[in-house]
């Protein structure tokens, strides 16, 4: 699905392009290759899951596409611009505006209201009434009367409501998410399931996610696996 | 559990953040405290034996009843292990052949002066030697004015009574040459032992017996207990303390110890306190765990006490493991300045409050929140209830208020340093609270926007409770450092003021009124002007309204002026530097009534209205009290205990006029022009000793700088230690915001505003709260007046504001280094 609003570029042109990535870590005298020669397109709007065994590199991919790391090799294209290339404040710019984030362990800061912890990246842009959205997707995701309640107060499966309403606050063009139901039991993962994707459809946010659960990965419209660094054959998933 | 697994234990703990902080912040407190303990404890020795020289010994025995002191008293002094030596001194008639002049006699034993150093020339023009000894049996040293006077010269033999003695050379100046100005004939100083051969002293004559004492504190301590009942009234046990000209300027030195000492506890109990309070706040988990473990309270109580005392063994040791060898090393400094040595000693008693302090305040704040976790359900520990609020933190903070208020007590038992700094603290925290409710008001509607000062806003709101008590913590510091800073600055101003440069160092005594002018002409020449002239009549006390003095002050109170002839005299205006504390100064044309100096009115109860009876010579005057003032003993002036108006009763009795001077060392030579031709005028020289107590308060200025850099050394630590207990989550915070998107310049920016800001604050509240403590201290300790110290007031604010921004800054560090991935990776 794609939303004609989103962005100027062309609606076929792929909002990532990722050729030949290889991530290496230096640990001592060994070299230690964590991604080899990873290739692969993403389309705007498009869901698409990453999978893999633990230790596969799934979330060093995820953290080169978002711009959160530079690869050793390769290069990553999102929405035209070449992520890997830029200075450290370029990418910081490009993820303010246009990515989201998720992730498995939540990541809201304890000092903080679940409200605060939602305006956090709408006070980095200049988003005229962060308070309001903020407000507006606690109460989307369902958490309309613990607006002011620290995550120290709150449940895991609601810690992780309040991660997404954060996510999509400044309404970014990608979401990234890694393991997002890892740390939470099936009910529970159940729920943030359906609200993520819920969330996905209505604002028309290009998805990746990895994730170890199959029922999730079986939700995307296309399925990655990952193999010791490697890319494995593609499937594509039934939505 | 086994003891060993238990210190396995303890190493594991090692290894969390939040007790390295712990341990750390005891270690300083008591490193802090014991080295300004220890220092504050050898200063006070050192100065007091660097003054001590005034007396020659550090304590004085007199008698002036003419009755010797026994030896018993001297060998018991002796057995006590002191040093003792012992000296007469006596007026009488030197004479060289046909001529006679009297002379004032100190006749000294072999191990005279206990203290200080002789100071004499083997010949009339020779070199100035330095000694520690008088003259041997036979032997005769004269002041260089009698020389000349008499036209004698070394070798030559005089006789004192019956007895012929050989001059052996010129006394320049003794150590204990004092300011009196009673007396003063020339000196003459000879052995103790020739005394008795010279016939002069007879039953009643007019000699006084002193015994001289020097050793430890300690052994000086016990001794005059020994001592004390076997005392009469005439006899008078002397310190330098008492010592007028710089009794004043000790005591002031001594205070600023205590009051340093004071704020490096409240300094190290802030440190220990904070830190232990995080541990214990951060050990929730920890708790939780241990109670689904199924770990009962009491054990879980018991094994967090055990730690403690554990830390705290560990942080004392730590803590006296560093103190010592800075103490050295202070210790090393002061004995170069003094250019002699300073034994190392380690007295136990002053490590004591460190020791406390460090463990009253490891306990205090620690255990409390511990003890109220291990009463609360598991679940409860682990996830706290909305709009909980912690209803028994009350009971905290009275413990650590009665801890805080118990320890500086305990250190400086000093009612009105205690009320000072305790009252300064409690204003300062009701003012932050002050200051946080109206931060909530005004920062509240404030939103983000990519804008680091709006940021800086947010976040001072957001992180509002972790602010309010950093801000507190900072505050608390900066008060207890520009106390600090302020009372030291006074302080110095006090005693620059107090002996100004060119202060009078000679004094002209004995000047017959028809030679007056001649005398002011004499210096006029030399272009050296004159203070004011005091006439002076020297007289006794000997009634007050009708009764004999002796009945109305009970023999206990050994009232110094009564045993001496008082220096009476008139004048028209008051000195500038009196101040009339009760009663009047006397109208033009009045000539009746007399002003007492303050101190001897008290001692010897006397109000305006009380009517005095002097004798002088054989004549006897009463005159009514009509003021009462303060005078400035310190000053190096001439100062009187009785002033009359002019053409009153005294004005027709004998007078000599007295008038003090400047004259400048190269100057000196003039000195014996004088004495050549004004004979009969006594000069006395005090600009050794006005020398000797600037160089003590250069010596105290610079102890006082070296007590001031280890607070403010201190303070820096303290505040570290605080912003490093915020370290992780502020960490998370910056991880996280890059993650978001945030440029790492807006997030150093708008942290080091937010830290800024809250340092302006913490400034502000903190030098207002010392600006009040020090307003009381100078008040009621050291004796100054209060003023505004616009240059600590303005820069402090500013300086913790810049200090805390770095530190701000210098705690993103670790964010701003790698990429945001890594920085993800180390949060899960
Ligand atoms: N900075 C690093 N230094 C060393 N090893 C790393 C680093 N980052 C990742 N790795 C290693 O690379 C491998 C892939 O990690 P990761 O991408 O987290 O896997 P996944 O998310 O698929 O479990 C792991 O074996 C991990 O230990
Ligand atoms: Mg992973």
């Amino acid at each position: 699905m794609t939303d004609p609003a989103s962005g100027p570029e062309n609606v076929s042109e792929p909002i990532l392009k990722v050729s030949n990535l290889t991530q290496r870590v230096n640990l001592g005298n060994d070299t230690l290759t964590i991604l080899q020669g990873v290739s692969l397109e993403i389309k705007r709007g498009e869901s698409v899951a990453i999978v893999g065994r633990s230790g596969s590199g799934k979330t060093t991919l995820l953290g080169l596409l978002a711009g959160l790391d530079t690869p050793s090799d390769g290069e990553v294209m999102l929405e035209g611009n070449p992520v890997s290339r830029l200075s450290e404040d370029e990418r910081a710019a490009l993820r303010a505006r246009r990515v989201g984030f998720v992730f498995q362990s939540f990541q809201l800061l304890p000092s903080l209201t679940a409200l605060e912890n939602v305006m956090l990246p709408l006070e980095l842009g200049d988003y005229p009434d962060a308070g309001r959205r903020a407000k507006e997707l606690l109460e989307r995701v369902g958490l309309g009367d613990r607006l002011r309640h620290t995550p120290r107060q709150l449940s895991g499966g609601e810690q992780q409501r309040v991660a997404i309403a954060r996510a999509f606050a400044s309404e970014p063009v990608i979401l990234f998410a890694d393991e997002p139901t890892g740390n939470l039991d099936n009910q529970t993962g159940q729920e943030i399931q359906d609200l993520l994707m819920a969330l996905n459809q209505e604002q028309g946010t290009t998805l990746v996610m990895v994730t170890h659960d199959e029922t999730l990965a079986a939700r995307c419209e296309r399925r990655l696996t990952l193999e010791s660094g490697r890319l494995g054959k593609e499937q594509e998933a039934a939505a | 559990m086994s003891a060993s697994k238990k210190l396995g234990s303890v190493a594991r703990d090692w290894r969390e953040r939040d007790v390295k902080v712990v341990l750390s912040a005891l270690v300083i407190a008591v490193a802090t405290v014991a080295i300004i303990a220890l220092f504050a404890n050898q200063l006070q020795r050192t100065l007091v034996t660097s003054a001590s020289s005034f007396l020659a010994a550090d304590r004085q025995l007199e008698a002036e009843h003419g009755k010797p002191i026994p030896q018993a008293w001297r060998d018991e002094a002796e057995s006590r292990g002191l040093r003792t030596a012992r000296m007469v001194e006596f007026s009488t008639m030197l004479s060289h052949g046909e001529q006679f002049q009297l002379v004032s006699i100190k006749a000294v034993s072999d191990a005279y002066p206990l203290r200080g150093q002789v100071e004499f020339q083997s010949a009339l023009e020779g070199e100035r030697e330095i000694l520690e000894h008088g003259p041997r049996q036979g032997e005769v040293w004269l002041n260089p004015r009698l020389m000349r006077l008499l036209e004698l010269d070394v070798g030559d033999t005089v006789e004192v009574g019956t007895l012929t003695l050989r001059i052996s050379g010129v006394l320049v100046r003794e150590p204990d040459g004092g300011f009196n100005l009673a007396g003063l004939a020339p000196r003459v100083m000879m052995h103790a032992d020739d005394v008795a051969a010279t016939d002069v002293i007879q039953e009643g004559s007019r000699v006084e017996y002193i015994s001289l004492f020097a050793g430890e504190e300690e052994a000086l301590e016990n001794f005059y207990r020994w001592l004390k009942p076997r005392l009469e009234p005439s006899h008078e046990w002397e310190s330098i303390r008492d010592g007028e000209a710089l009794s004043e300027s000790l005591q002031r030195a001594e205070r600023f110890l205590l009051l340093g000492g004071s704020i490096a506890v409240l300094l190290a109990a802030v440190a220990v306190a904070v830190a232990s309070r995080q541990y214990a706040v951060g050990q929730r988990d920890t708790v939780a765990l241990l109670k689904t473990l199924g770990l009962s309270s009491t054990r879980i109580g018991r094994m967090y006490l055990w730690r403690l005392s554990i830390w705290g063994l560990v942080g004392m040791a730590g803590g006296l493991l560093v103190a010592l060898p800075v103490f050295a090393f202070l210790n090393s400094l002061v004995a170069e300045v003094l250019e002699r040595e300073v034994p190392f000693s380690v007295e136990v008693g002053a490590l004591a409050p460190a020791l406390a302090t460090a463990i009253i305040s490891l306990f205090a704040f620690a255990y409390p929140p511990i003890r109220r976790l291990r009463h609360v359900p598991a679940m409860r520990v682990l996830r706290s209830q909305p709009g909980e609020a912690d209803s028994r933190a009350w009971t905290d903070i009275v413990i650590a208020v009665v801890a805080i208020f118990g320890l500086v007590w305990l250190y400086a038992r000093e009612v009105v340093l205690v009320v000072a700094l305790i009252g300064g603290l409690a204003a300062l925290l009701a003012t932050l609270a002050l200051i946080g409710w109206l931060m909530v008001i005004a920062l509240r509607r404030v939103s983000g926007g990519g804008n680091a000062w709006r940021l800086a806003l947010v976040g001072l709101y957001r992180h509002r409770r972790a602010s309010l008590s950093q801000i507190a913590v900072f505050a608390m510091t900066l008060m207890l450092a520009s106390t600090l800073i302020l009372v030291r600055s006074s302080l110095l101003a006090d005693w620059q003021a107090q002996l100004p440069e060119q202060t009078p160092n000679h004094f002209l005594i004995n000047i017959a009124p028809k030679t007056v002018d001649e005398v002011e002409g004499f210096w006029e020449q030399r272009g050296q002007s004159l203070d004011a002239l005091y006439p002076m009549v020297r007289g006794r006390l000997t009634e007050i309204n009708g009764k004999p003095v002796r009945q109305v002050v009970s023999k206990d109170d050994s009232v110094n002026a009564l045993n001496r002839e008082l220096n009476l005299t008139w004048m028209e205006a008051l000195p500038q530097d009196n101040r009339i504390v009760e009663g009047k100064w006397f109208e033009e044309d009045q000539t009746e009534g007399v002003s007492v100096e303050a101190e001897l009115a008290a001692e010897l109860g006397l109000e305006v209205g009380d009517r005095l009876g002097f004798t002088i010579g054989s004549e006897t005057i009463t005159e009514p009290v009509t003021s009462i003032r303060t005078v400035q003993w310190e000053s190096m002036k001439p100062n009187f205990y009785m002033a009359f108006p002019p053409g009153g009763a005294l004005e027709g009795l004998p007078a000599t006029w007295i008038t003090s001077f400047y004259l400048p060392e190269d100057r000196k030579s003039a000195l014996n022009d004088f004495t050549r031709q004004f004979p009969t005028v006594s000069v006395l020289e005090v600009d050794h000793i006005i020398e000797r107590i600037q160089e003590i308060v250069r010596q105290v200025t610079q102890a006082i700088e070296a007590i001031l850099a280890l607070i403010l050394a201190a303070s820096l630590v303290v505040m570290a230690a605080v912003v490093s207990a915020t370290l992780k989550d502020r960490q998370r915070e910056g991880a996280l915001l890059r993650t978001l998107g945030g440029r790492r310049s807006l997030l150093v920016r708008s942290t080091m505003l937010e830290f800024g800001v809250a340092g302006v604050l913490a400034g502000l509240l903190g030098v207002a709260a010392a600006e009040a403590a020090v307003w009381a201290l100078q008040y009621r300790m050291f004796g100054g007046e209060f003023r505004w110290h616009w240059e600590v007031v303005l820069p402090i604010p500013l300086i913790s504001g810049v200090i805390l921004a770095l530190l701000g800054r210098w705690q993103l560090r670790p964010v701003l280094s790698v990429s945001p991935m890594l920085l993800l990776r180390r949060l899960e």
